[in-house]
């Protein structure tokens, strides 16, 4: 067993793929930005709520082998129709995607085939901070490739268009892996798509994945973005995404978190351009000894923003989901409209929510309100189900499924929907047996 | 009734405002007479309930031309509650929420704020109750209201009906109803015009801004003006308005 | 509308003279010796002075709190006078006694100091700087065996209670402004409701910071035995001067089973003036403990004063069935900070409590919301609401709202509402339409905001704090 200090060092004996010019300067920013930050402190405010200890306990190595899957491995997790880049252990599977979905005007390609890109210099590794994030910092470091997406002005009918599979496979290795995913999605002007990030691991294992996602939206660009996590039980999974908005653009986000022994995922989303609309739907449903922390901060930093969030959490078990959502109305943003939601609900004695929605506004222009529930599976509902034959464990199934429901029907891609809605139900049954 | 020789309550001549440096108001004359009683009719947009916020004094408006007196005070050198004080009202179109301010508060406030300016005595609360309780009864609502924070939760219907309420306790001299009638029911409607028409007397006026020719069935106007883009295009009876209802607006604004 | 609003928050502060009163006070700094010179000169028995000095010791190892929402210069605790008291300080026989320079300041601050002049029966504690003038009502109240009177009187006359409860709800270490406190305190009330007594009057505490460059450190201690309810209130002024000033003051309350304490607060410390300059650092510490069943705690707060307000009235429920409560209005102007709220902690059966917060900002201030609601696994049946509502009066102020929610059992409910609004336009031209001035129509208004909080204050502090938010009441209150 290792102290956070051994596991930190172990982190840095990663090896960085060697790069050139602009890349290699973020890389080495970012290594010594990592080193500065090092892992946070147990009374740092953001990560207060979450017992990383866990995490620290293991030595991951960096992934040096390949790992060679067939299609068949990864059945489960396909989206027909879609567009699919898999990438195993964090390396590009070209064999496993499938880009012949791809659209006019969509370029979705790994990431170390696109450095020479003028779009991608000029907006990777811009717009996150990683020099206040330690594990970003490591991302920007040690990655190895990623997703690249670009939405050109062509494609302005996205719906129609197949959506955008990202999909990341952990395998199961002799020693944890230390595993880097990057995505970064670029949307130009009145530009729209959906993309699925999805974060899977395979024969459990213990590994740990990081993943930092860019999303950049020019104006009246819109994105829906799906980010699935059902990382092994066994994993530990730590992620970063950032967006930028832009003028009239909308991005829909909807978040699960499934999977993971400890889980965070941190969301930053800065309304840069006047009316921009920002909807962010999330879940953590989690059971046994998961920790799933959430963190999601809306910057409100022009006029006329709107932002609509619902967060739900269910914690089974000896659970214990975190929920902070922080919407920060800045001077000169007015005409700002926000609401945001926090609902929670607790199936076991032993389990705990902790949730913190918090207000920062500095303008008297606006129109904010937020609010927090924390309670268990309704009573009357439960004894109806009853009343109409239901077993206890039935019942409970199936209203703890209905909360849940909410937040995955928000995903506009319907055989996602399905196959989510399913294995959900089989978990909960199975966590019932 | 129609007043020749009635005392001048209202005179506007050649009113122009505007909103946000758009032009709505383009040259409005009316002369109310103390006990007559007018109906502004005319389709969205055509100025009407602009004309009655100008009237008010809404902070939105500015006005660019032409003069306005009330019982002879030049009315736009007046403050919004100025213009109230002198005994103008107006009933609102959507009537705000006040949270935590209990409707009889606001009203006793407002009636005392009046009786200061005519140089009368204040009521104290149990006064004032006796007379708030007399009054209600002219718009049907239950005592309960009272207590209430002002139009908070109220349905449609009740918030108009509190308007005419506000109405009944100031007993205004000119009272203008910006489209009073909009999202009432049958029995709304008649309450509220029951209201009205008990209060009117030789000595004040109304002026009613409506779209429909509906309420005018309840509360029967003098003179009904016709707005078209800013401007009053036409002036009649009663009967202009049953015209208009049968054959729409398009043939007097062609006209106009 | 907005010169309205502007004319109404920025009356001037009325209480901002300095009484010409000799003062005797030690000198400036903090240590062991300092802290041992205070008690001398209160002639403290050893077991107070051993509480004070590991007070101290542990405040040595502790760090100023940086986490509020507040910012401010360093404090160098070694530029504080730690005692200030009026000279001579002799036993008072009877009111008359009292200085009559004193006298004259507790009138016009409206605290008039003879009992048959005192508002409705209230029994007055009055605290100057750092010790108690005088307590009204004391032998009145002594017959029902209440015992009201200044700290200091407790620890001679009372000393098994004070013992007994004194840092029972807030550990001497409990965090850094309440370690200072318990280690220089200098007076304070001492209130105890004997088993079933219901006090026939209300309590109350009056400070008065005089002395420039003294730090105020009260410490109260209220104690209601099973069965007693007793409703408690403080109020709270100082002088202007032009350097910032430190209160930090620990408030404990004890209810066991089937008691009742009600502690309401108008606080109007000097807020320092337009640019910020001066004004109270008010650093308090208030808990209660709801230590037996079905016994109740609230706390009612209107914050207008100080330059820095950190404060989190807070209740420990203990016993099965007990309830907290916190209501709390505070308005900020110029360059005022508040960082307040509530903590409610629940630990027995079925316990419930219902925070309802109302923050008003204008000038170029911050006020925040600032509250953890934590159900503990064996707090089955636990109940809370909690309702955080904002106004903004004008472009450079903020209004932030940070509720936490730790919830560890399976049955409890817990829900947080928050809003944020402003005066509308509409608003104000419908006060208008019906005659009403703007300057009423934003008090109603800000009334109207704050109604929820003003119908849970006692009749004579509704009043003070209505005309505090320098509003008139005109039948909006009640």
């Amino acid at each position: 067993m290792l102290t956070k200090e051994q596991c930190f060092e172990q982190l840095l004996l990663g090896k960085a793929v060697k790069a050139d010019g602009w890349l290699e300067s973020i890389r080495v920013e970012a290594l010594e930005s990592a080193k500065a930050l090092n892992f946070p402190s147990e009374r740092h405010d953001d990560w207060r709520f979450t017992d990383l200890s866990p995490l620290f306990q293991h030595g991951f190595q960096p992934v040096t082998s390949f790992v060679r899957l067939t299609l068949a491995d990864i059945e489960n997790y396909l989206i027909p129709g879609s567009t699919r880049l898999v990438f195993v252990d964090g390396c590009f599977d070209a064999g496993l995607s499938d880009l012949a979905q791809a659209g006019a005007g969509v370029t979705v390609k790994s990431l170390v085939e696109c450095f020479g890109d003028p779009q991608v210099e000029a907006q990777f590794a811009r717009n996150l901070s990683f020099k206040q994030d330690a594990f970003a910092a490591l991302n920007t470091h040690f990655f190895e490739d990623g997703a690249f997406v670009h939405v050109s002005s062509e494609n302005v009918t996205g719906e129609a268009v197949a959506p955008i599979h990202v999909l990341h496979v952990a395998t199961k290795r002799e020693t944890p892996s230390a595993i880097y995913h990057r995505c970064l999605v670029v949307m130009e002007s009145n530009s729209r798509a959906t993309v699925v990030e999805d974060y899977a691991g395979l024969n459990g294992g213990i590994y740990f994945s990081n993943a930092v996602t860019e999303v950049v939206l020019k104006d009246h660009a819109q994105l829906q973005h799906v980010r699935v996590q059902r990382e092994e039980k066994s994993a530990f999974h730590i992620g970063h995404c950032s967006v930028k908005s832009g003028r009239g653009s909308v991005y829909a986000a909807t978040s699960l978190a499934f999977g993971a022994r400890v889980s965070r995922h941190t969301q930053h989303v800065m309304q840069l351009g006047e009316g921009a609309e920002i909807r962010l739907n999330g879940l953590a449903l989690i059971a046994g000894r998961q920790i799933a922390d959430t963190h999601t901060r809306i910057d409100h930093a022009v006029p006329g923003g709107k932002s609509v969030q619902l967060h739900k959490c269910i914690a089974d078990g000896a659970a214990h989901a975190v929920f902070s959502g922080k919407v920060i109305v800045h001077p000169g943003a007015k005409g700002t409209d926000s609401a945001q939601s926090s609902r929670n609900l607790l199936l076991s004695g032993k389990a705990r929510i902790d949730t913190q929605p918090q207000l920062e506004i500095f303008n008297d222009d606006v129109s904010c309100k937020h609010g927090a529930t924390v309670g268990q599976i309704d009573a009357d509902a439960l004894f109806f189900l009853k009343s109409r034959g239901l077993s206890e464990e039935r019942a409970r199934n199936l209203l703890t499924h209905a909360f849940a429901g909410e937040i995955i029907a928000r995903i506009p891609v319907p055989s996602l929907v399905e196959s989510l809605s399913r294995a959900i139900l089989e978990e909960r049954m199975k966590e019932n047996a | 009734m129609i007043n020749k020789g009635g005392k001048v309550l209202l005179e506007v001549k050649n009113l122009k405002a505007e909103v946000d440096g758009v032009e709505i108001l383009k040259g409005v004359d009316l002369t109310v007479r103390a006990g007559e009683v007018h109906a502004i009719m005319g389709v969205n947009g055509s100025g009407k309930s602009t004309f009655s916020k100008v009237l008010a004094g809404h902070p939105d408006y500015t006005v660019t031309g032409g003069t306005a007196t009330f019982e002879g005070k030049e009315l736009f050198s007046l403050a919004a509650e100025e213009r109230a004080r002198a005994g103008l009202f107006l009933a609102f179109q959507y009537p705000v929420e006040i949270p935590g301010v209990s409707n009889s508060a606001l009203l006793r406030l407002a009636y005392n704020t009046l009786q200061n300016e005519r140089g009368l005595e204040e009521l104290d609360p149990l006064e004032f109750e006796d007379l708030v309780h007399e009054k209600i009864k002219v718009v049907e609502m239950d005592p309960s209201f009272l207590d209430r924070s002002v139009n908070e939760g109220f349905s449609g219907g009740e918030k108009k009906r509190n308007e005419i309420l506000q109405m009944a306790i100031l007993e205004p001299k000119l009272a203008i109803l910006d489209e009073t009638d909009s999202g009432l029911d049958i029995d709304a409607l008649r309450i509220v015009a029951n209201g009205v028409n008990s209060l009117l007397t030789a000595d004040n006026a109304v002026v009613m801004v409506t779209h429909y020719q509906r309420l005018l069935n309840y509360i029967v106007p003098d003179y009904v003006h016709v707005m078209d883009a800013g401007r009053i295009v036409r002036t009649g009876g009663k009967e202009l308005a049953l015209e208009l209802e049968a054959r729409g607006y398009d043939w007097v604004r062609a006209a106009a | 509308m907005s010169s309205a609003i502007q004319n109404l928050v920025n009356q001037p502060y009325k209480h901002g003279f300095v009484t010409d009163i000799e003062t005797e006070t030690v000198p400036k700094g903090l240590s062991e010796d300092v802290i041992r010179l205070i008690s001398k000169k209160k002639n403290e028995p050893e077991w107070l002075l051993d509480f004070r000095l590991s007070a101290y010791r542990h405040w040595l190892t502790m760090e100023e709190p940086a986490w509020a929402s507040v910012s401010y210069p360093k404090i160098d605790f070694q530029d504080i006078i730690y005692f200030a008291q009026p000279k001579p300080k002799k036993q008072l026989a009877s009111m008359d006694e009292v200085d009559p320079e004193l006298k004259r300041t507790f009138e016009k601050l409206g605290v008039p100091l003879h009992e048959q002049k005192i508002m409705a029966g209230v029994a007055v504690d009055v605290i100057f700087d750092s010790v108690s003038v005088t307590t009204t009502y004391k032998a009145k109240l002594a017959e029902v065996g209440i015992i009201f009177c200044s700290f200091s009187e407790a620890v001679h006359q009372h000393p098994e209670l004070v013992k007994q409860y004194l840092g029972s709800v807030v550990p001497s270490g409990d965090n850094f402004y309440a370690a200072l406190n318990s280690a220089v305190f200098t007076d304070g009330s001492f209130c105890f409701i004997p088993k079933g007594t219901k006090c026939p009057m209300d309590l109350s505490t009056y400070f008065r910071i005089n002395t420039e460059g003294s730090g105020q450190f009260e410490r109260t201690l209220i104690i209601a035995e099973e069965g007693a309810s007793v409703c408690y209130l403080e109020g709270c002024t100082a002088p202007q001067f032009d350097t910032n000033q430190l209160h930090a003051a620990v408030v404990e309350l004890v209810a066991l089973d089937n008691a009742d304490i009600k502690y309401s607060t108008v606080q109007n410390w000097y807020a320092g003036d337009e640019n910020g300059k001066g004004g109270i650092f008010n650093f308090v510490t208030k808990r209660g403990l709801c230590k037996g069943i079905n016994s109740k705690i609230s706390w009612t707060q209107v914050e207008t004063g100080s330059a820095i307000t950190w404060k989190y009235p807070s209740c420990v429920l203990l016993g099965d069935n007990s309830i907290g409560e916190f209501y709390s209005v505070a308005l900020t102007n110029h360059l005022q900070q508040a960082d307040t709220g509530s903590k409610m902690i629940h630990i027995g059966k079925n316990t419930r409590s219902r925070i309802i917060s109302k923050g008003i900002s204008t000038g170029r201030s911050s006020n925040s919301y600032r509250g953890l609601v934590k159900i503990g696994s064996r707090a089955t049946g636990a109940r809370n609401y909690s309702q955080c509502d904002s106004m903004l009066i004008g472009d450079n102020c903020g209004a932030n709202t940070f509720p936490t929610i730790d919830v560890q059992n399976v049955t409890a409910q817990v829900e947080h509402e928050a809003s944020t609004s402003k005066i509308g336009e509409d608003q104000m031209f419908f006060f208008a339409q019906r005659g009403i001035g703007s300057e009423e129509a934003v008090s109603m208004i800000i009334n109207g905001f704050c109604k929820d909080v003003f119908v849970h204050l006692p009749m004579e502090f509704a009043v003070e704090a209505t005309k505090l938010l320098g509003l008139k009441l005109e039948g909006s209150v009640g």
